[in-house]
């Protein structure tokens, strides 16, 4: 995990050293003289070559310091330091909500295929995959909100705050996870080993929980582990429309205001809390497939 | 020589395999209703975006602000209503077809030739290329692909070729993944390692005989990921990342219209109707798809 | 008087498919007593494995359909059964072991649960009295009792074909049905597995019934022997009247079929054509076309059946008007 992450960092700063623009011009502002532009140049390293800036920041990373902004001159970390937990609370609602709903509905959908429940079901959750999720947003503030008026349009004020945000974050990646667990299902019902539990007498439903689920949830983690990474990225969009402090909506300002530092810091942070997840799926696999937990051994 | 009397007569029957295979594919693909149904929608966006001009003007109705006839409900004169500039909606969404079909399919283009051939070579190469591909593709998929998308944009600023530069370049790991997949359960049949024997070059093995028999998966794929490419152009464009106005982008439109949605909702529904109809069925023909090439899986 | 263990009584079984329906079988009667072995043989395709799902009612369904027939378990009729009741009655008092064993156990519980599971389910007993007896039963199969708690991946693919063995028995059935047991497995382990479920078939008593397409599995294990073809029995004997006095020129065919370890030189004789298509059986006897002794009379109707004993008959015109015709050998 380490060298990917360290390669992200590289990627990700290479990517941002390509915006066009003189950062030191940024900071100063128009209003600079030519001294105190190139001086501040010589001093913030923008002279030297990008992988020696590289070096620079990663040095600095590893102490926890991300630089100052270049609009609000305060410290990168500090600032996604207050907004990230923000984000952290939507998203982890996000899909602890949708593994709630998913996982039930998918099974339910495979043990009755081909019924009503069965195809209404992918039919909503086809369109729920295909829903923009700044789009439904904006569609549930103007019911809940603006005509309803039972939950407010933006904002981080309690509870009541965070159900419309996480409600159309969840919509897709419930879709999405409730078709994988449903296609998992229906191989896993398939094999011989379910007849095999069959054919001793064990009873419907203990054959559901008991022999399929188990096996079917072991691709359907992996599912959940990217459908997160999906969940950050939306988490932005969704964090634009309803004005959440997160580091998503936080991101977008940076970006709009080429305040470089923080974009790069809101991107690592991103993709480390992308990769922790990933890794914590990986470990969770090992202890539900036998055969992995050997492997290990 | 006998060699190349069978050589020729095996090649034949492979053509008549995949010819009747085709058929039968199509033949399936039309049994699922929710797959015709997603043909249909496709089509009728497709013809929306060939022949706009036809339908509306976009001089006059798209672009031309009109600040008299603004915030205007749906009538029959604007059957979708109009904008905060006094824009035809319905006039800006057909035009809006026009760029999230083109940008959707371009990308993937991208992404499929890029990542396609990173793939295949991973795949059949297998070894030390295969694994230094791989980490490196690890490198970009571990960062969330619209976040990839926003960051490549955010840097080289926000056009339409930019856009479609970013979105690619974001699916090029998982289409190299998916031709990789394919390529590797195809080398170790047989029929490669005959092609071998009778001294066929590796160029030639690859595109005449893998990446044929290796096609399905990746078409569906394909298909999948032009609707995931379209959401992802909504969405930048949304955040101001993508196309940029006054050019009529469904995505942007919605952003434009925030503002008037306690009022004037229609200006956010149509265009987001559109997205969803067209990501929808997309989505359908990808699924349909899917089914019809390995009918077992259903 | 021995009791039946078995009786099925003109069994129908069709699949209606989007492609058409297939007729599996098409009118089969068996009748099994305590103790006995029937093999059961004949093609991929004749239905046979359809039978064996039935008797348990383990086909899928849909598309699988019971259009007809009945089938006398120990009493119990098991077309009309409850879920419930077959549940009581499947691992308990009836057995299946399916064909491949490489895939017939769940990867994610320990063979010792498997076992265990079957068990608790019939007996009522405590779970450590259960675990107990999994043990035992792994011993009986040739397996170290210690390996309990391990998982299937773990195993070769005769000791989990043992397994299976293991959890099919564990609750002593009366009947166990054995759907090609060794087809998937080494010559040699072959033999072990056959051996060891003839030891254990004498030790429970239990009747069997084992689906196979080789006659020399046949000759060793089995007392009595239904040649299945295209969904119907076209002769159904004692083991020394099918080997001896073969009837049906399908079962002529198979014999024929086997190569002669004493004549080196002669030819084989192979059984032209294929087996007819199950969506489209022919209004006749369904072996027509590939039989050499075929007669107009063959393509129109379907031969009764002709009997030699009480055990011994055969579904073919050839007898019908003369009960000593003599097939060529």
């Amino acid at each position: 995990m380490i060298p990917v992450l360290i390669g992200v960092t590289f990627l990700v700063f290479f990517i941002i050293s390509l915006t066009p623009g003189d950062p030191a011009v940024m900071i100063l502002g128009n209003g600079a003289t030519e001294e105190a532009i190139s001086e501040l140049r010589e001093e913030m390293g923008f002279n030297e070559p990008v992988i020696i800036q590289y070096g620079n920041y990663m040095k600095d990373l590893l102490t926890g310091d991300m630089g100052t902004s270049y609009s609000t001159g305060k410290s990168v970390g500090s600032e996604i330091g207050q907004r990230f937990p923000n984000t952290f609370k939507l998203t982890l609602s996000a899909i602890v909500l949708s593994v709630m709903i998913s996982i039930p509905i998918g099974v339910v959908s495979a043990t009755r295929q081909y019924s009503l429940f069965d195809n209404i079901g992918m039919i909503i959750a086809l369109i729920g995959i295909s829903m923009p999720s700044f789009w439904v947003g904006l569609i549930l503030i103007i019911i809940f909100a603006l005509n309803l008026r039972w939950l407010p349009s933006g904002g981080m004020d309690g509870l009541k705050s965070l159900i419309l945000p996480a409600f159309t974050l969840a919509i897709a990646s419930t879709a999405s996870i409730t078709r994988t667990t449903r296609s998992s299902m229906l191989e896993v019902i398939r094999q011989d080993y379910i007849d095999t539990a069959k054919a001793k007498g064990v009873s419907r439903g203990v054959v559901i929980r008991k022999h399929a689920l188990k096996n079917a949830l072991i691709p359907a983690i992996t599912v959940i582990g990217l459908e997160f990474g999906v969940l950050l990225g939306g988490a932005v969009l969704t964090e634009t429309v309803f004005s959440w402090p997160g580091i998503g909506r936080l991101m977008v300002e940076s970006i709009q205001r080429k305040d470089t530092p923080m974009v790069l810091g809101c991107i690592i942070v991103f993709a480390v809390a992308f990769s922790l997840v990933n890794l914590l799926i990986d470990i969770l696999y090992s202890f539900i497939d036998p055969r992995i937990k050997a492997s290990y051994n | 020589m006998s060699t190349k009397v069978e050589i020729n007569s095996a090649d034949k029957l492979l053509k008549t395999k995949k010819r009747s295979q085709s058929a039968d594919v199509w033949k399936r693909l039309k049994r699922s209703k929710t797959a015709v149904l997603g043909i249909i929608l496709i089509a009728m966006f497709l013809g929306m975006a060939i022949f706009a001009p036809l339908i509306v003007d976009y001089e006059e109705d798209a672009l031309k602000q009109n600040v008299r006839e603004r915030l205007q409900e749906p009538s029959v004169e604007h059957i979708f209503g109009t904008d905060e500039f006094g824009r035809d909606i319905f006039a800006r969404v057909v035009y809006g077809t026009r760029i999230s079909l083109f940008v959707g399919l371009i990308s993937v283009s991208i992404a499929l030739s890029i990542g396609g051939f990173l793939g295949a070579i991973a795949g059949y190469y297998g070894g030390k290329i295969d694994n230094v591909i791989m980490r490196l593709l690890d490198v970009i998929l571990a960062i969330p692909t619209i976040l990839l998308a926003i960051t490549i944009v955010a840097a080289l600023g926000a056009s339409m070729l930019n856009l479609m530069v970013a979105v690619g370049i974001s699916n090029i790991p998982g289409f190299a993944r998916i031709v990789r997949a394919s390529v590797m359960s195809v080398k170790d049949q047989e029929f490669i390692e005959a092609a071998k024997a009778i001294g066929a070059k590796d160029h030639t093995i690859i595109i005449k005989h893998v990446l044929p028999n290796a096609m399905a998966p990746i078409i569906v794929y394909a298909t999948l990921k032009v609707a995931t490419a379209i959401m992802a152009t909504a969405s930048l464009s949304f955040i101001g990342l993508g196309v940029q106005p006054p050019t009529p982008e469904w995505g942007s439109m919605l952003a434009g219209g925030r503002t008037y949605i306690r009022d004037q909702m229609y200006i956010v529904l149509y265009p987001g109707l559109a997205i969803v109809l067209t990501v929808l069925s997309l989505n359908l023909v990808g699924d349909g798809l899917r089914d019809a090439l390995d009918p077992k899986l259903k | 008087m021995s009791e039946h263990v078995l009786k099925i009584s003109d069994l129908v079984v069709q699949y209606h498919t989007e492609e058409g329906i297939v007729e599996a079988v098409n009118g089969i009667d068996i009748v099994l007593d305590k103790g006995r072995t029937l093999g059961l043989v004949g093609e991929t395709g004749a239905g046979k494995t359809t039978t064996a799902r039935a008797i348990m009612k383990l086909i899928q369904s849909p598309p699988g359909k019971i259009i007809r027939g009945s089938i006398d378990l120990n009493g119990t009729d098991m077309i009309n059964a409850s879920e419930k009741d077959l549940e009581k009655i499947r691992g308990a008092q009836v057995s299946m072991i399916f064909q491949d064993p490489m895939t017939a156990l769940n990867p994610v519980i320990t063979v010792g649960d498997q076992i265990a599971e079957a068990i608790l389910i019939h007996q009522k007993v405590s779970q450590s009295k259960a675990n107990e007896k999994a043990k035992e039963m792994l011993e009986l199969v040739g397996i170290p009792g210690n390996r309990v708690n391990e998982y299937p991946h773990q195993f070769s693919g005769g000791m989990k074909q043992r397994v299976v063995i293991a959890i099919a028995l564990s609750c002593s059935p009366h009947l166990l049905i054995a759907d090609e047991p060794t087809t998937a497995l080494d010559v040699t382990i072959q033999a072990q597995v056959l051996e060891l479920m003839k030891q254990l078939k004498v030790k429970f008593e239990m009747a069997m019934i084992l689906i196979t397409h080789d006659l020399g599995v046949v000759a060793e294990v089995c007392d009595e022997v239904a040649i299945m073809y295209a969904g119907r029995l076209v002769e159904y004997g004692s083991l020394e009247e099918i080997f001896r006095t073969t009837k049906h020129p399908y079962t002529e065919g198979l014999f024929n079929s086997i190569p002669n370890i004493d004549n080196r030189k002669a030819e084989l004789i192979p059984i032209k054509g294929l087996m007819s298509d199950p969506y489209n059986l022919p209004p006749g006897c369904s072996f027509c076309d590939r039989c050499n002794y075929v007669m107009e009379i063959c393509k129109e109707n379907q031969p009764a059946k002709t009997y030699f004993s009480d055990t011994h008959f055969v579904e073919c015109h050839l007898y019908s008007d003369n009960v000593n015709f003599k097939l060529k050998g």
